[in-house]
C-alpha cells in the first residue's frame, strides 16, 4: 500500500519537475516563433500577446526576401540579404564540421588502436578548446589579415575546423573504443587489409556515433558568433552575425524580423536532427556494439 | 605443408616477460592444445602464431618459412576468438561470406561455399539472422563456419568454448573433434580447461609462467606428470597431494605425513631422505572396509592408514569418498560402482595404494624419479 503510494508520489513529483523544466526550456522557442508572426505593435506590448493577433508573414517576407511593404523606416539593414548569409553558413558550417569529423575519426582511430597520442596529449588537445575565443580573436584577425584569410570562407572554415577538432577526436574515440579489437582482428585474419577493415567493419559500427558527433559540432559551428563577427567583414557574414544586425543603435530593436531570422536559423538544424534521430538516440546512448 | 615451428619464442611487455623461450614443433594435421592457468602465456603464444603480436625474440615458422614479418592475412591461418568476434552489422551469411569476398572468390561460388559450411556446422537455418539474434552456441558455430569457409591450413582457437555453458561446451567440443577428423587440418587450441585438453588433444602443451612445463599425449600428461604443477592441474577430481617426509627404515623407503605412513617401491631407497610431496590419483586409492578383512596397511607396512570418512558422494557410475587428512584439501578416493555408497560419514576405513602409481615431488615441484 504505502509502497505503491510512495511510488505514485515519486512519479507525480518527477513529472512535475520535468514539466516545469520543459516549460522553461521550450518557452523561449515558443516566444521566438510567436514573435516572428506578430506585427510590430505587439513586439513590446504589455500585457504581452501570447498569440500573434492577427498573425502576419511580413517579418519573414521582409527579412528573407527584402519585401518593404510594411515599414518604410526599416530599409535594407545589411549589405547582403540573409539568403546569402544562409548560403555562407551552410557552406562554412558543413565543410568545417565534415572536415573535423573525418580528421577527428582518423586521429581517434590512431589514438584508440595505436596510442599515437598519450593521455596527456589528448588532454592538451582538449585544452585547445578551453581557451576562450575572445582571447585569440584579436591576434588571429591580425594574423588572418596578413595571410589574406580575413573575410574569406576558407578562413572561417579553417578556424572552425581547428577549434572543433578536439571535440571530434574525443567523441569519436569513445565510439571507436567500443568496437572490440577482436572483431577487427577477425576481419584481418580473414584477409581484409587495414583500410578495408576500417571501412567495412569499424566505420559501420561507429556510424551512429559519427552522426551524433557531426550534429553536435554542426550546432557549434552553425551558431558560432564571435569569431564569425571579427574574422569576417562583409563578404562572408554568417547567419548569427546577420542576426545581430537587427539590434543596433541605428536600427533599434527589430524583434519580429529577428525572430523570423532566428526561426530560419533553427529550422535547418531541427530538420537534420529529425532525419537522423535514429542515430542520435543510439549515438548519444553509446554501447551500441553488442559484445 | 603447414608444419608450425616456434623457435626460442619470447614476448616481453615492458619488463614483464609473458612468454619466455618457447620451442615447439607442431606437425601438419595435429591437434595441439595449449593449456595452463590464466596468465601462463598460452594466448600470447597463439597470437604470435596468428601475427597479432610481434615476438620480442625468436621465430615463428609456417611450412618452413619464417613468418615474423608477415601480416596475419598472409599467413594462411584461420582463427576463432573467445568472444566469437562476429561482425554485428552483417547477417550470418554475410559474416561467412566476408573471407571469401576478401579472397575475391566469384559470387556464385561464394553462395555455394556458404551453403556447404553452413550444413557442415548445422547453421543453415541461421543464415539470414543477425549475430545479435543468435545464442552463444550458435554464434560460436557461425564463427567456426566463417573460419572454415576460407579453408585455412591451420585453425587457431582461442578459448572458443569458455563463454558457453557446460552442455554446449561438450557439444561443441565434439564438433571440433569431428571437424578435425574430417578436415585433417592442424588445430591449435588454447584453453584453461584440463578436461577440454584431455579430450581433444593429440598432444597437450602444458604452460606455466611463460614456459612449457610439459609436452605429451593426454595419457602421458595424466599418468606421467613431470611436476607437482602438472599433476595437480590434470585430473578430476584432482590428484591427492600429501606433504610429508621420506625416510629410510630397514633398507626400505617410507613416506610419512601426520596421517599417512606409506611404503614406497624399493627404487626410492636411492633417494636422499627429506621433505617431499606424495601424489596419488583418487582412482589409485584402494578402500578396505572392516568386513573385507584386509589389513589397510599401506603397501604392506603397518596398518596406520586408517581414516574416518567425511563425506560420501555417490555419482552413479562411481562413488567419491572424502577424508579429512588434516590438510586444506580433502583427501579423495574413487571407487567404481555404488558398493561403497552405503558407508556412513564417520566410518573408519583403511586405505592402501598401488605402489607403482605413486608420484613423489621434491620441494622445487619437480618429479623425483628413482634411479
Amino acid at each position: 500500500m504505502t509502497k505503491s503510494r510512495s511510488r505514485r508520489i515519486t512519479t507525480i513529483v518527477r513529472y512535475f519537475v520535468l514539466t516545469v523544466w520543459a516549460f522553461i526550456a521550450f518557452f523561449p522557442i515558443y516566444w521566438m516563433i510567436s514573435t516572428s508572426f506578430k506585427v510590430d505593435t505587439q513586439w513590446f506590448a504589455w500585457p504581452p500577446y501570447y498569440f500573434p493577433d492577427p498573425p502576419t508573414l511580413s517579418n519573414y517576407l521582409n527579412v528573407w526576401f527584402g519585401a518593404q511593404e510594411y515599414t518604410e523606416t526599416q530599409y535594407a539593414i545589411s549589405s547582403q540579404t540573409p539568403l546569402i548569409s544562409l548560403r555562407n553558413s551552410i557552406v562554412i558550417a558543413t565543410t568545417a564540421t565534415l572536415l573535423s569529423v573525418v580528421f577527428g575519426a582518423v586521429i581517434a582511430y590512431g589514438v584508440s588502436r595505436y596510442k599515437i597520442l598519450s593521455e596527456a596529449r589528448m588532454f592538451q588537445l582538449l585544452m585547445l578548446r578551453m581557451i576562450p575565443p575572445i582571447v585569440i580573436v584579436a591576434p588571429l584577425s591580425l594574423y588572418y589579415a596578413m595571410i589574406g584569410l580575413l573575410d574569406t570562407m576558407t578562413g572561417l572554415i579553417l578556424i572552425y575546423f581547428i577549434t572543433s577538432l578536439p571535440y571530434a577526436v574525443w567523441m569519436t574515440k569513445s565510439f571507436i573504443d567500443e568496437v572490440p579489437r577482436e572483431v577487427e582482428q577477425a576481419a584481418e585474419i580473414l584477409g581484409a587489409s587495414r583500410w578495408r577493415t576500417i571501412f567495412e567493419v569499424v566505420l559501420p559500427l561507429v556510424r551512429s556515433g559519427l552522426v551524433a558527433t557531426f550534429l553536435f559540432i554542426l550546432i557549434l559551428t552553425w551558431s558560432e558568433y564571435l569569431l564569425a563577427l571579427i574574422l569576417s567583414k562583409t563578404n562572408v557574414s554568417t547567419l548569427p552575425v546577420e542576426l545581430s544586425k537587427y539590434q543596433g543603435t541605428t536600427e533599434g530593436k527589430v524583434y519580429g524580423r529577428q525572430a523570423a531570422l532566428s526561426v530560419g536559423i533553427t529550422v535547418p538544424l531541427m530538420i537534420i536532427g529529425f532525419l537522423i534521430r535514429k542515430h542520435l538516440a543510439r549515438g548519444f546512448s553509446f554501447g551500441m556494439v553488442r559484445r | 605443408m603447414a608444419r608450425i615451428e616456434l623457435v626460442n619464442l619470447r614476448k616481453n611487455y615492458g619488463t614483464v616477460a609473458a612468454v619466455k623461450n618457447i620451442n615447439l614443433d607442431i606437425e601438419d594435421g595435429e591437434f595441439v592444445v595449449l593449456v595452463g592457468p590464466s596468465g601462463c602465456g598460452k594466448t600470447t603464444t597463439l597470437r604470435m602464431i596468428a601475427g597479432f603480436e610481434d615476438p620480442s625474440e625468436g621465430e615463428v615458422r609456417i611450412g618452413g618459412r619464417v613468418v615474423n614479418d608477415l601480416e596475419p592475412r598472409d599467413r594462411g591461418l584461420g582463427m576463432v576468438f573467445q568472444s566469437h568476434a562476429l561482425f554485428p552489422h552483417k547477417s550470418v551469411a554475410q559474416n561467412i561470406e566476408f573471407g571469401l569476398r576478401m579472397k575475391k572468390v566469384p559470387a556464385p561460388e561464394r553462395q555455394q561455399r556458404i551453403r556447404e559450411v553452413a550444413e557442415m556446422v548445422r547453421i543453415t537455418h541461421l543464415l539470414n539472422k543477425m549475430p545479435g539474434q543468435c545464442s552463444g552456441g550458435e554464434s560460436q558455430r557461425v564463427a567456426l563456419a566463417r573460419t572454415l569457409v576460407t579453408n585455412p591450413s591451420t585453425f587457431l582457437l582461442d578459448e572458443p568454448l569458455s563463454s558457453l555453458d557446460a552442455k554446449l561446451r561438450r557439444e561443441l567440443r565434439a564438433e571440433c573433434d569431428r571437424l578435425h577428423e574430417e578436415l585433417k587440418r592442424t588445430f591449435i587450441f588454447v584453453t584453461h580447461d584440463q578436461e577440454e585438453a584431455m579430450t581433444l588433444a593429440d598432444r597437450i602443451v602444458v604452460m606455466r609462467d611463460g614456459i612449457i612445463e610439459q609436452i605429451g599425449s593426454p595419457m602421458d600428461i595424466y599418468s606421467d606428470p613431470v611436476s607437482y604443477f602438472v599433476a595437480d592441474f590434470f585430473g578430476s577430481p584432482s590428484m591427492n597431494l600429501i606433504a610429508g617426509e621420506l625416510s629410510h627404515e630397514n633398507g626400505a623407503a617410507r613416506f610419512r605425513s601426520p596421517t599417512f605412513d606409506i611404503e614406497l617401491p624399493a627404487a626410492f631407497t636411492g633417494v636422499a631422505p627429506g621433505k617431499f610431496t606424495l601424489g596419488v590419483r583418487p582412482e589409485h586409492v584402494r578402500i578396505h572396509t572392516a568386513e573385507d578383512g584386509a589389513g589397510g596397511n599401506g603397501t604392506g607396512g603397518k596398518g596406520t592408514n586408517r581414516l574416518p570418512i567425511r563425506l560420501v558422494e555417490p555419482l552413479g557410475k562411481d562413488t567419491l569418498l572424502y577424508f579429512n587428512d588434516g590438510t586444506e584439501r580433502a583427501f579423495v578416493a574413487v571407487s567404481e560402482g555404488l558398493e561403497l555408497a552405503m558407508l556412513k560419514a564417520g566410518t573408519p576405513v583403511s586405505l592402501s595404494f598401488d605402489p607403482n602409481r605413486l608420484f613423489v615431488f621434491g620441494t622445487d615441484g619437480r618429479r623425483v624419479r628413482p634411479a
